[in-house]
């Protein structure tokens, strides 16, 4: 489904922040990315949201090599991904059922649709009695509980959150980890990158390590796939 | 539905106009005055260039296969200025004249202009009150033509001439083409200000989208990377435009309105004389209807290709 082969990134002509990052996502997959700060999981995160583009290497998603593929040809690939942003990017002008329900609209969902499933999602992310609350106005963790909905609404394909629990205790983020473990189950692929072990070590899905800009899989199916791919069987 | 100081309380208002906070923006009244007054000029010199072209036209058909025959208050004299002959004369020589030029196959009609007439078209220099009874006065013919070819013009002026050697014909040809070519370079300058004031304007809503885009970057990356088509970006930018634009043709247009009753006001009845009334036909007044119209659509399609312009520079 999404598959990196010897991918490279660098900004301008500064030094490659990732290496010959080569990993595979099977559909309905689960993995957590970690590593230290500054390793390159932002950057992983937004070359597979399609924020940018890799300096070199291919990189297929859903099937089709995006390397050479027109801009506006992506953009049906990108209504397949969901995402969390670390600082949430949240449109501070609309209110919470606004950015929520702005997928759907961007995908031209009628109204009707739109309120049943925004209201029913922000009732079960405890945001039920705000929805024309404007975000500034609102605290860390139910800003992210926005961003969080705001990527799930849409049921994408493939779920990539940067640090979704990072402003939330732990009730309500095991609540919201459970969120993406039903996703998943339901067939959505999901990249989690993360800092809390306790979440990694409780949902035990395999690790995609970076450090210094390469990769690591902690994933013996994974190993499996660089290891065919070393010895050109595919 | 939320009033202002729900907003004040972090609360939305309940009506969601663009995915973008572009209603929002510093500096939508400005640009909302600077289209107000570009059109309002814009509607004016548009206004000019009609009323030229509306001139042109009148004394174009006006004097159209029209010439006059002057018969001068003196007689020939090749040594010495003319000597002065009396008004009979004068008369007498302007009928005998009329009567043979009204023979003519190519002369609809050649009527000779009363004392009255006369004194009406000199009255303007020599004021109302001047007695016309002991001033020589010319005999004058006005002569319309079925058509006018040089060979007519000649064969009247010989007509003419020998009756009276010193009887002049005049087809206006000179003067109304120096007014032509006048009220031309006129209505020339009305529509290239026109257009300047078309150019002006719409690079000031091109500038006012590209700042736009720059402020509201981050928002209008996260649509895109949300899936976005240009086209979803683009109509919220167009929209706005549109909006704007509109806003301030509606008042540029009432303003101008209102300034071209005054003027019609002011310069009052002409009466169709060498200054013709200061009124528009209905073709013209679609035509400045139609140019806000124009605006906002020019005005939309800008906005959508500097739009499109910088959206190409995204992944």
């Amino acid at each position: 489904m999404i598959k990196f082969e010897n991918v490279g990134l660098r900004y301008g002509i500064g030094p490659e922040v990732l290496s010959d990052i080569s990993f595979a996502l099977e559909p309905g997959s689960f993995h957590f990315l970690t590593g230290p700060s500054g390793a390159g999981k932002t950057s992983l995160m937004n070359l597979i949201y399609l924020g940018r583009r890799p300096t070199r290497g291919l990189v297929t998603m859903f099937g089709q090599s995006i390397n050479d593929l027109d801009r506006r040809k992506l953009t049906p690939i990108r209504q397949r991904i969901g995402v969390v942003f670390q600082d949430f990017r949240l449109m501070n002008h609309l209110s919470t059922f606004d950015n929520v329900a702005l997928p759907l609209r961007i995908l031209g969902r009628p109204e009707t649709e739109i309120q049943n499933n925004v209201n029913e999602l922000l009732e079960w992310v405890g945001l039920g009695g705000k929805t024309n609350v404007l975000p500034p106005t609102m605290s860390g963790g139910e800003q992210q509980r926005i961003a969080i909905a705001r990527a799930v609404i849409a049921r994408p394909r493939l779920l990539l959150a940067d640090e979704p629990t990072g402003n939330l205790d732990d009730d309500i983020g095991f609540r919201l980890m459970n969120l993406f473990d039903q996703l998943n189950r339901m067939g959505t692929t999901i990249v989690i990158a993360t800092h809390n072990q306790a979440v990694i070590d409780k949902l035990g899905h395999p690790r995609m390590v970076l450090e210094g800009g390469r990769l690591n899989i902690e994933s013996t199916a994974q190993k499996n796939w660089i290891q065919k791919k070393i010895q050109g069987v595919f | 539905m939320f009033v202002q100081k729900d907003r004040k309380l972090g609360v939305a208002d309940g009506k969601r106009q663009y995915d973008l906070p572009l209603n929002r923006d510093e500096g939508s009244g400005f640009l909302i005055l600077l289209i107000a007054l570009m059109t309002f000029l814009a509607v004016l010199a548009l206004s000019a260039s009609f009323v030229l072209r509306t001139m042109g036209d009148r004394w174009s058909s006006g004097l159209e296969n029209k010439l006059t025959i002057e018969v001068p208050a003196e007689s020939a004299n090749e040594t010495h200025d003319g000597i002065v002959i009396s008004n009979e004369n004068v008369k007498s020589l302007t009928q005998e004249i009329a009567e043979k030029i009204r023979h003519h196959p190519a002369v609809k009609s050649a009527d000779i202009l009363s004392d009255s007439e006369i004194q009406d078209l000199i009255s303007p220099w020599l004021g109302e009150d001047v007695s016309l009874i002991d001033v020589p006065m010319p005999g004058l013919i006005s002569v319309q033509l079925q058509v006018t070819t040089p060979e007519t013009l000649h064969a009247l002026e010989k007509a003419a001439r020998d009756i009276s050697p010193t009887a002049r014909l005049d087809t206006h040809e000179t003067w109304l083409n120096d007014l032509l070519r006048f009220t031309g370079a006129m209505q020339f300058a009305a529509l290239i200000i026109t257009l300047i004031i078309g150019a002006t304007t719409f690079t000031a809503v091109a500038g006012a989208i590209r700042s736009r885009m720059a402020v509201h970057k981050d928002e209008v990356e996260l649509l895109h990377l949300m899936g976005a088509k240009d086209d979803y970006i683009t109509s919220q930018f167009q929209r706005h435009a549109l909006t704007l634009t509109l806003q301030g043709c509606v008042v540029g247009v009432l303003g101008a309105g209102i300034v071209m009753v005054l003027i019609g006001l002011i310069s009052g009845d002409t009466g169709g004389a060498l200054i013709p009334d200061f009124r528009l036909g209905i073709v013209h007044m679609i035509a400045l209807f139609l140019l806000p119209v124009a605006a906002c659509g020019i005005s939309a399609l800008t906005a959508r290709h500097t739009v499109l312009r910088v959206l190409a520079g995204m992944p």
